[in-house]
């Protein structure tokens, strides 16, 4: 742990994280204001972030879990590297839903009287199970008494359901909400679940790459080619849902085609563009040819774009809901913050508008530093020391933590 | 059961604003917020009209937490915070909001408005109803249909105040009450039904 501190690497994520403590704190004493959010667009970047970093953690316990579930012996060799970034990343989720707190001196209510309604609550008990069933993993792989390898078997088939429930709650949150004509959809939960899929395979991928890179550890060259061929799958599944679900939208040319409208030439059509072809055509097209896969740096590449291309996606889902209110006219909603107020009846404003605040993109920043620490330290004590002992330069270890990023 | 609600007129209604200032005033709403607004339907700005000159139309709606029998809100609060009270009101406990603001995702009215900074107020005193409890920083809050008036037999301040007297406050659940005769006479509609959020607040002309 002692030698982290000397790598400039690890002590630009330590700045960035205590930068966004710092932010966080002033957001804590003057209130979310600070953000961009208002009461027309009363989610914005945290519940993004929280909603692409459940995704990233599932890719890694389920490729992990079905190693023992399905018996599939090669993907053995990566588990340990996928629970230490899937336990990283469900972290993060979790202190995203807690940045975006208005009142978090409040949180021991949820405790006091759960409204078992609530697929919120749903998601606070689900998140919970899920970090104690990684942890559990972790403590059992990295674990060399007698039955340890019987331990992991049985967690794994614990590990793998809730996985997926795990997605499905966070996408009920959205989906189960009849106000919101871009969310409210059957086929919520299935999306998360397949876009989960591909981005946390994804963010493996990369990181696999990257401490390859490192010398630490060896993944298998072949080993990652197939894990290639498994992300091309889930590329298809993600972009079949997703055709679906934009399909029955657009066809009866109704309040969904209007959504559709906004998102194929609204102000959030960059990131739905960016989606369909950058995170989900160009990734495939790359990935279908399994000359491409035993190329590390191609897939990389596809891997990144899809990463990003599932970050798109929960910005266009998120926002688009806001971006027309049900009942509209002048004057339409009260944003709620002052500096609405200073420019007269924009106060009166009939749609709000969206945009991150410096501090709260520095949150955000903070948040997905610490998450890299987090990942940094598991992976520093349980699995790089496993590998005995080739000196390794500390600028190729720098590769493995932005990748983490 | 008693379950509260009102009656609008809308061809009574005159787009005054009077109820959206009488509610400001009555529950001490900051700036920058309001509980309760008219909305000049299908145009973007204030007063404005639908059509060309001179086929011209304008509807004033008056908007403000509908007190539904199955609110959205409510279901999806995790704490309990919004709860329905005894007298068919939507409420908020603020000591319980967590300030997650699911429920102002799950409103299909925009009814709801978050203290996302500290309340601010010109002149800077509380000038509402002192028995209106003063809502702290990072709590949603709403329309409550006036629990301190109304809980004391009298009515909310906007059916007080509305000039037009296009506001009519009741009991929807006792048949001879003025607000249930309107309801029925007059083919009353809500707003965006098919939410199924069965509205306490009806519409009629």
């Amino acid at each position: 742990m002692s030698d982290l501190l000397k790598r400039p690497a690890f002590i630009v994520l330590a700045v960035l994280a205590l930068v966004g403590i710092g932010c966080w704190v002033y957001q804590l004493a003057t209130g979310l204001a600070i953000t961009g959010m208002s009461n027309a667009n009363s989610w914005g970047l945290y519940i993004i972030m929280f909603m692409f970093f459940v995704g990233l953690s599932a890719g890694g316990l389920i490729v992990a879990s079905s190693a023992s579930v399905f018996h599939i012996e090669r993907f053995k060799a990566v588990a340990m590297p996928a629970v230490i970034l899937s336990t990283a990343c469900i972290c993060v989720a979790g202190m995203f839903v807690l940045v975006d707190l208005g009142s978090i001196q409040n949180i021991w209510r949820i405790l006091a009287g759960p409204n078992f309604a609530s697929p919120l609550l749903w998601d606070m008990c689900v998140i919970a199970c899920y970090l104690i069933i990684n942890i559990l993993y972790l403590v059992f792989m990295s674990s060399k008494k007698e039955g340890a390898e019987r331990k992991v078997a049985i967690i794994s088939r614990f590990a793998l359901p809730i996985a997926i429930l795990v997605h499905s709650v966070t996408a009920w949150i959205f989906g189960l909400q009849i106000a919101k004509e871009g969310w409210y959809t059957a086929i919520m939960a299935p999306i998360f679940v397949a876009s989960a899929m591909d981005s946390g395979l994804a963010l493996l991928l990369c990181v696999l790459a990257g401490l390859n890179k490192s010398g630490r550890f060896k993944a298998d060259k072949s080993l990652m080619s197939m894990l290639a061929g498994l992300l091309g799958t889930c590329i298809a599944v993600d972009a079949f849902f997703i055709g679906c679900e934009l399909l029955t939208m657009a066809y009866p040319g109704a309040g969904g085609a209007e959504v559709l409208a906004i998102m194929a030439a609204g102000p959030v059509a960059p990131f739905f563009w960016f989606e369909i072809i950058g995170g989900l055509v160009v990734p495939f097209c790359i990935l279908v040819f399994a000359k491409n896969r035993a190329n590390i740096a191609l897939v990389v590449t596809a891997s990144a774009l899809v990463v990003a291309g599932v970050f798109c996606k929960r910005v266009w889902l998120l926002l688009t809901a806001f971006a027309a209110p049900n009942l509209e006219g002048a004057p339409g909603i009260a944003l709620g913050t002052f500096a609405a107020q200073e420019g007269g009846t924009a106060m009166w404003s009939v749609y709000g508008t969206y945009a991150p605040t410096f501090p709260e993109i520095m949150i955000a920043i903070g948040v997905v530093s610490v998450g890299a620490i987090i990942f940094w330290a598991i992976a520093q004590r349980l699995m790089l020391a496993k590998v005995p002992a080739a000196p390794v330069p500390a600028a190729s270890q720098e590769g493995a933590a932005t990748q983490a990023v | 059961m008693t379950r509260y609600g009102i009656a609008i007129d809308l061809h009574r209604c005159i787009g005054c604003q009077t109820c959206t200032l009488a509610c400001k005033m009555q529950n001490n709403v900051p700036e920058g917020m309001l509980w309760n607004r008219v909305i000049t339907e299908g145009s973007d700005i204030l007063d404005g009209s639908v059509g060309t000159y001179p086929q011209l139309t304008r509807t004033y709606v008056p908007i403000a937490c509908q007190h539904c029998e199955n609110p959205a809100c409510q279901r999806v609060c995790p704490t309990g915070a919004t709860y329905k009270d005894d007298k068919g009101r939507t409420q908020i406990d603020y000591d319980k909001c967590i300030g997650c603001r699911m429920c102002m995702a799950a409103c299909p009215y925009n009814a709801r408005s978050f203290n996302w900074e500290d309340p601010k107020r010109d002149p800077d005193i509380n000038y509402g109803d002192k028995d209106v409890p003063v809502r702290p920083r990072g709590v949603a809050e709403k329309c409550t249909l006036c629990k301190e008036l109304t809980d004391k037999g009298e009515e909310p301040m906007c059916v007080q105040c509305c000039p037009g007297m296009a506001r009519t406050f009741g009991d929807l659940d006792d048949p001879a009450s003025s607000v249930s005769e309107k309801v029925r006479q007059s083919s009353a509609r809500v707003l965006l039904p098919e939410q199924g959020t069965r509205p306490q607040v009806h519409y009629y002309n």
